[in-house]
C-alpha cells in the first residue's frame, strides 16, 4: 500500500485529500487534516475519488473515423493526421477556422500549451473554457473594478468573518467544503445572509434570507447601496484612500429607492434594511458569490463589487470578496490565458505591448483581433466560419446548453481529448485518449488563487497520454520546436511569463500546500490576503449603473419567469460522475424520477395552476414554447420556474436562437400539452 | 491475561517479528503537517513508525471492510459466463490500533460473523488479521481534540478483542499484554521479561491520569439511548440537525461502527465483468431510494433520524451486544456542520430536556399539563 497527498479535481475548493495505492490501483481516499483549506473535511465527491480512478472503461488507444466508423490507430497515426488536417484548413480557410475548446477542469499545464498553440503555431486567439460567457463577465468587472480577478481572501479566513452573504450559489451542492466554512462561522456567530431565488440547505441556515425574484439583483443591492449611503455607513476614509469613481456612484445610489426594490424584488424593505446594515456595521464581512451562473449579468456583479467598496470590506481578515469558481480549475484556465480576448496573465490581446513582450517570450507573433469563445463556437455565431475545433476534456453535448450541435456537425475536423466515449464521440473525426487524476503530474488553481499539485500515485494503463504531451507532439508535427520533457518544465515557463505565478515551481508547490498567486520570487509563500494595503499600483474603481428596465419582465400573458442555472445534483454534468457507483446513483436522484428532465415550480404557484408533481406541463413564451415535467418543490419562489442546468433542450425550444444573456424567461404554463 | 515488560526501543522489533512471520504489517506514521495514516511497513519507513500520534481519520476497519472490494470475476466464453469468487486476505497485523478501533472491529466481528448470515469476505481478512493495540497515555499525542472514547467505554485502554496489547510506562519501559494465545506466542521471545506488581500499580496510574487528561469533547449516552429508544425527539430536532448537514456521508465513512455497503457490477473488457463491494451511507439521499422511485428517506432530517437511531436505539444495542459509536471522535473531525456524535447527543438532550419542562402557562394550567404528558403508546 502506499499513501500520498494530492489534491482533490472537482470543484473549486481544491481539499487536500490523501490517495491510497495499492498494485497499481486507487483502493481509497480520505482527506487531509492539516490541509488549510478542509481541515480533514471532503465531500461526497472526494469521498468516492477511489471509485472514479478505478472505473475500467477508459478509452485505451487514439481513434480515427475512417469510412464512417471510428477505428484505433497509432499515436503517430493519430497526431500526424491532425496535424495535416489542421494545416490545410489554415491554409484553406485561415487560422481563424480553427478553434480551441477546453474544459474549466483542465490542469494549468495542458491549458497554457493549448493557448500558445493556438496563437503561436495556428495564428488564431479562439481560444475559450467551457464556463465562458457566465465567468467572462465576472473576470472583466473584477479587472475593471478590483484589478485582480480572484477572490480576494482564503477559504478559511470565513471563520474570521463577522457577517457572510451568499448570493445565488447553492454552495452545499456546488462547494461544500465552503458552505461548512460557512455554516460553522454561523455556529460561531457569525450572521448569515442569504441571496437566492432558490430555498438552499445553506439558505435554512441564514439569519436573514432575501429570496429575491430572479434577475433583481441589481434593484436589490441599489436599494442597499441608499440605505447604507443614507444611514452613514459608508466607508469614507476607506473610498477616499483607494476609490475612484465615488461621486458618479453616489449619485446613482442616492437615486435608490427601497420601498421600490423591496416591491420589485418581493422580499420585505426591513429585510434589504436589515441586510445592508448588517453588512455595513460588520467589523468584518465576506461577500460570496459563483462566476458560473449564467443568469448573473455583468451589472448584478458590478452591484456586488460596489458594495463591497462602498463598505470597505476588503483587505481585511474575514474580510473580501469570493467570486467563486465552481469547477476545480475554472481559475487556473482563465490565468493561463484561455480567454479569446487575454492572454496569459489577463492582459488583452489588444493591448500591443503585451503582445510585443508575449511574441518575445514564445518567438512567434501574436493574433491582435480578440477569438471566438465555447459560446460563439458551439453556437456557430462565427456563422460556419469555424472549420475545426479541438476539445480538450470537454463535452458540450452532455455538459451545457448546447443541445444544438450545428455547429460540430458542419466541422471538417473536430478533435477530443477525453477519458471516456461521451456524448462528442458521435462528432468527433479523432479521439485521444488522455490521462487521469492521479495518473500525471499536474497543477491546478482553485478558487481561493490556491496552486495546487496534483500528484501521480499510479501508472496510467499502456495507451492513454498526457493531455499537455498530446499537445506537444501536434506542435512538433506542425513544425514547431517545442521541447517540453515534463510537466514541471511547463510550470516554468508559466512562472517566466506571469508575474503573479513568477516564484512558482513544482519544489516550492509540494513543500507545504501549494502556494496563493501572487507567489513572486519577493513572495514566494504566496498570499492568503489580496488588497491588505490597498489596490496595487491603481485605484479601484466603482461602477455607476443604470437602473435599465430589466431585460425580460413578466406580463399577464408570461406571469412566471423562468430560470436557467445550476441546481442540485448538478455537478457540472461531470462524465467522471457517471463511473462511481455512488455519485451515478446520487446524481441520477431526480434524474430517475423525472427521466425526461424536469423544471423546478414553486408548490403554491402549482397549487394555483392546479398541476401535480410529476405532470407533464408545456412551457410557452413569446418565442417558443417546450414541454417538460414539473417538479413541485417548496424549494423554489413563487412566480419563478427553474431549470437545471442539465435540461439543454429546453433554451433552444423557447427561444428559437440563443441569445446571450437570455437566461430569464417569461413564461405562461400551460397544464395539457398537446 | 499475560503481561510482560519491554523497553521502549525493543518495542518495534514486535513489527520485525510479525513480518518475520509473513505478515503485511500495517502502522501508523507522520503525513504532511500534523496528518498522520496507517500504512504498510517496509525496510525503507520501518523506523519512521510512530507510537504515540493522532489517530487518523481515515479508520482501520478498511483492512476487514475494504473501501472498495473485488468480490467475483464473471467471464464469458461460448455463450457460458463463469463465476469466480476473488478474495483477497493477506496474513495482516495492524500495529498500533487505538483502543476505539479495537472496539469498532468487535462491533464490526459481531455484525459480520456472529448473525444468521456469515460474511465470508470479512471472515478471511479478519482471521488473518492480528491486532496489536496500543494504548492512548500521552495527552499532548494520543488524546485528540474530539476524543470521547471514556463516554463509550471503549479506552483508553481496550480490555479485550485485541492480541496484544502495548502501554507505555514510561521511564523506557512498555507493559504488554496478550488479549489471545496468538499474541502469547510473541511472549516467548527474548525481548520480553516478567513485569512486578510495581508495574502493575504504574499501569493503573498512569490510566487514572490519562482519563483525567481528555478535552472537552463529551458524549453523555445514557439519558440520549433512552429518549431515542423511547422515540421522544421530536421532529423539529431532527430539522435542525438536517439543517446542517452537507450529505458528504464522510461520518458514515470514518466511523469503526459503521457497517453499510453496496454492491455493482461492472463491464471490465468485452467478455469479463467483475462484481465490487463499495462503502455506501445513510447520509446520502439514494440510500434508500428503492426501484420504482419510493424513497423513505428522502429528506435529510430523516436521514440524520435514521443515522442516530441505528447508533444509539436500544433495539440495536441489543442485537449488536454494543452501542454502535466507540467514541473515536473522526464523525467530528469530518464533519462540514458540527453535528458529529457529541454536538447530536447534546442536541437531542437539551431538546428532549427542554421540552420535559413546563411552561408558566402550564403551571397555571396543569390539566393542559397533563395532557401534555400523555404519550401515545408507541411500537
Amino acid at each position: 500500500m502506499a499513501q500520498k497527498l494530492t489534491t482533490c479535481t472537482f470543484c473549486g475548493a481544491g481539499c487536500g485529500i490523501y490517495l491510497e495505492t495499492h498494485d497499481n490501483r486507487v483502493i481509497g481516499a480520505y482527506p487531509s487534516r492539516s490541509h488549510p483549506t478542509n481541515a480533514g473535511r471532503l465531500c461526497v465527491r472526494g469521498w468516492h475519488v477511489h471509485e472514479v480512478a478505478s472505473s475500467p472503461d477508459r478509452l485505451k488507444k487514439p481513434l480515427l473515423r475512417q469510412n464512417g466508423e471510428l477505428h484505433e490507430v497509432t499515436w503517430d497515426e493519430a497526431i500526424d493526421f491532425v496535424a495535416a488536417r489542421l494545416l490545410e484548413i489554415r491554409r484553406r480557410h485561415g487560422p481563424d477556422a480553427i478553434a480551441f475548446l477546453s474544459s474549466p477542469r483542465c490542469s494549468n499545464e495542458e491549458s497554457y500549451l493549448m493557448q500558445k498553440l493556438a496563437r503561436t503555431i495556428v495564428g488564431t486567439n479562439n481560444v475559450g473554457h467551457g464556463a465562458g460567457v457566465y465567468c467572462n463577465n465576472s473576470i472583466n468587472v473584477l479587472l475593471d473594478m478590483l484589478g485582480i480577478a480572484a477572490s480576494t481572501n482564503s477559504i478559511n479566513d470565513l471563520a474570521n468573518s463577522e457577517v457572510i452573504m451568499v448570493d445565488g450559489v447553492d454552495l452545499n451542492r456546488q462547494l461544500p467544503t465552503i458552505a461548512g466554512w460557512v455554516i460553522r462561522a454561523k455556529l460561531n456567530g457569525a450572521r448569515l445572509i442569504v441571496i437566492d431565488m432558490r430555498r438552499h440547505r445553506v439558505a435554512e441556515n441564514a439569519d436573514l434570507f432575501l429570496q429575491i425574484k430572479p434577475g433583481t439583483e441589481v434593484a436589490l443591492y441599489g436599494a442597499m447601496a441608499k440605505v447604507i449611503v443614507d444611514r452613514g455607513l459608508a466607508n469614507l476614509p476607506f473610498i477616499k484612500a483607494h476609490c475612484d469613481e465615488y461621486e458618479a456612484f453616489l449619485e446613482y445610489a442616492l437615486s435608490g429607492d427601497l420601498q421600490k426594490s423591496a416591491r420589485a424584488c418581493d422580499v420585505p424593505a426591513e429585510s434589504i434594511e436589515a441586510a445592508a446594515i448588517s453588512f455595513a456595521k460588520a467589523g468584518s464581512a465576506a461577500l460570496l458569490y459563483s462566476t458560473g451562473v449564467e443568469s448573473r449579468g455583468k451589472q448584478s456583479i458590478q452591484a456586488m463589487v460596489n458594495l463591497v467598496l462602498l463598505t470597505g470590506q476588503i483587505g481585511k481578515k474575514g474580510a473580501g470578496l469570493f467570486p467563486l469558481t465552481e469547477q476545480n480549475n475554472l481559475q487556473g484556465v482563465c490565468d493561463m490565458g484561455m480567454l479569446p480576448d487575454r492572454l496569459p496573465g489577463y492582459l488583452p490581446v489588444t493591448d500591443s505591448a503585451a503582445r510585443a513582450a508575449f511574441a518575445k517570450a514564445w518567438n512567434a507573433p501574436i493574433p491582435a483581433a480578440p477569438g471566438l469563445d465555447a459560446d460563439d463556437v458551439l453556437n456557430d455565431r462565427g456563422q460556419g466560419r469555424v472549420k475545426a475545433v479541438w476539445l480538450d476534456r470537454y463535452d458540450p453535448i452532455s455538459t451545457a446548453s448546447y443541445g444544438d450541435t450545428r455547429c460540430l456537425g458542419g466541422c471538417d475536423l473536430v478533435v477530443t481529448q477525453h477519458l471516456f466515449r461521451t456524448g462528442l464521440t458521435e462528432f468527433a473525426h479523432v479521439v485521444l485518449p488522455t490521462t487521469a487524476f492521479g495518473e500525471e503530474r499536474v497543477s491546478f488553481t482553485s478558487t481561493e488563487r490556491r496552486i495546487q499539485l496534483a500528484e501521480k500515485v499510479i501508472d496510467p494503463a499502456a495507451g492513454p497520454m498526457a493531455a499537455w504531451e498530446q499537445l506537444v507532439r501536434l506542435a512538433q508535427a506542425m513544425g514547431a520546436d517545442w521541447k517540453y520533457s515534463s510537466s514541471e518544465q511547463i510550470m516554468e515557463e508559466i512562472a517566466g511569463v506571469i508575474p503573479f505565478y513568477s516564484g512558482v515551481s513544482y519544489e516550492n508547490l509540494a513543500r507545504e500546500y501549494g502556494r496563493q498567486w501572487p507567489c513572486t520570487k519577493e513572495r514566494p509563500l504566496g498570499t492568503p490576503r489580496l488588497f491588505e494595503d490597498g489596490p496595487d499600483d491603481r485605484k479601484f474603481s466603482f461602477a455607476p449603473l443604470h437602473y435599465a428596465s430589466p431585460l425580460s419582465t413578466v406580463s399577464s400573458d408570461y406571469p412566471l419567469m423562468l430560470v436557467f442555472g445550476h441546481s442540485l445534483y448538478y455537478w457540472h454534468q461531470n462524465v467522471l460522475i457517471n463511473h462511481s457507483e455512488t455519485l451515478k446513483r446520487e446524481h441520477r436522484l431526480l434524474l430517475l424520477d423525472y427521466p425526461g428532465g424536469f423544471v423546478e415550480i414553486s408548490t403554491d404557484d402549482a397549487e394555483q395552476l392546479q398541476i401535480r408533481d410529476g405532470q407533464k406541463i408545456r412551457l410557452r413564451a413569446a418565442t417558443g414554447s417546450a414541454v417538460s415535467t414539473a417538479r413541485v418543490t417548496s424549494e423554489v419562489r413563487n412566480g419563478a420556474i427553474f431549470v437545471p442546468y442539465f435540461v439543454q433542450q429546453l433554451r433552444s425550444q423557447l427561444i428559437q436562437e440563443n441569445v446571450n444573456g437570455s437566461s430569464l424567461i417569461p413564461v405562461r404554463v400551460e397544464r395539457d400539452p398537446a | 491475561m499475560k503481561a510482560r515488560i519491554i523497553d521502549s526501543v525493543d518495542v518495534l522489533k514486535i513489527v520485525d517479528l510479525l513480518r518475520a512471520q509473513g505478515r503485511e504489517v500495517i502502522a501508523p506514521f507522520r503525513g504532511r503537517g500534523n496528518d498522520t495514516y496507517f500504512d504498510t511497513v517496509t525496510s525503507e519507513n520501518r523506523d519512521d513508525v510512530q507510537i504515540h500520534f493522532a489517530n487518523p481519520s481515515y479508520p482501520p476497519k478498511r483492512f476487514v471492510l475494504p473501501h472498495i472490494e473485488q468480490m467475483m470475476k464473471f467471464h464469458r466464453s461460448d455463450g457460458k459466463i463463469d463465476m469466480e469468487p476473488t478474495y483477497e486476505h493477506p496474513p495482516r497485523a495492524i500495529f498500533g490500533i487505538r483502543s476505539c478501533d479495537v472496539a469498532g472491529i468487535s462491533h464490526l466481528d459481531r455484525f459480520y460473523l456472529d448473525r444468521e448470515f456469515r460474511d465470508i469476505y470479512y471472515e478471511k481478512r479478519r482471521q488473518n488479521l492480528f491486532l496489536v493495540n496500543v494504548v492512548c497515555t500521552d495527552p499532548a499525542r494520543d488524546i485528540g481534540e474530539n476524543c470521547f472514547c471514556m463516554c463509550a467505554d471503549t479506552g483508553p485502554a481496550a480490555r479485550e478483542h485485541f492480541d496484544l496489547q502495548l502501554m507505555d510506562l514510561g521511564m523506557g519501559q512498555f507493559m504488554a499484554v496478550a488479549g489471545t494465545t496468538a499474541g502469547q506466542t510473541l511472549f516467548n521471545e527474548p525481548i520480553f521479561r516478567k513485569g512486578t506488581p510495581a508495574h502493575v500499580e504504574r499501569r493503573r496510574e498512569i490510566l487514572g491520569e490519562a482519563r483525567k487528561r481528555f478535552k472537552t469533547t463529551t458524549s453523555w449516552f445514557p439519558a440520549t439511548v433512552r429518549y431515542v429508544s423511547q422515540d421522544k425527539i421530536l421532529d423539529s430536532t431532527w430539522e435542525e440537525i438536517g439543517k446542517r448537514c452537507m450529505e458528504c456521508g464522510g461520518c458514515t465513512y470514518v466511523c469503526p461502527a459503521c457497517t453499510c455497503f453496496t454492491v455493482s457490477d461492472r463491464q471490465t473488457g468485452p467478455d469479463e465483468a467483475e462484481r465490487v463491494r463499495i462503502w455506501d451511507s445513510c447520509a446520502l439521499a439514494g440510500f434508500t431510494r428503492m426501484a420504482g422511485g419510493f424513497n423513505p428517506r428522502r429528506a435529510v432530517h430523516d436521514r440524520r433520524n435514521r443515522r442516530f437511531f441505528r447508533k444509539l436505539a436500544h433495539y440495536f444495542i441489543q442485537r449488536e451486544l454494543s452501542m454502535a459509536c466507540v467514541g473515536c471522535g473522526r464523525c467530528v473531525s469530518v464533519c462540514h456542520g458540527d453535528i458529529g456524535m457529541p454536538s447530536v447527543v447534546e442536541m437531542l438532550r437539551r431538546a428532549t430536556a427542554e421540552r420535559a419542562l413546563p411552561s408558566a402557562a402550564e403551571k397555571a394550567s396543569p390539566s393542559v399539563a397533563e395532557v401534555d404528558k400523555n404519550e401515545p403508546v408507541r411500537q
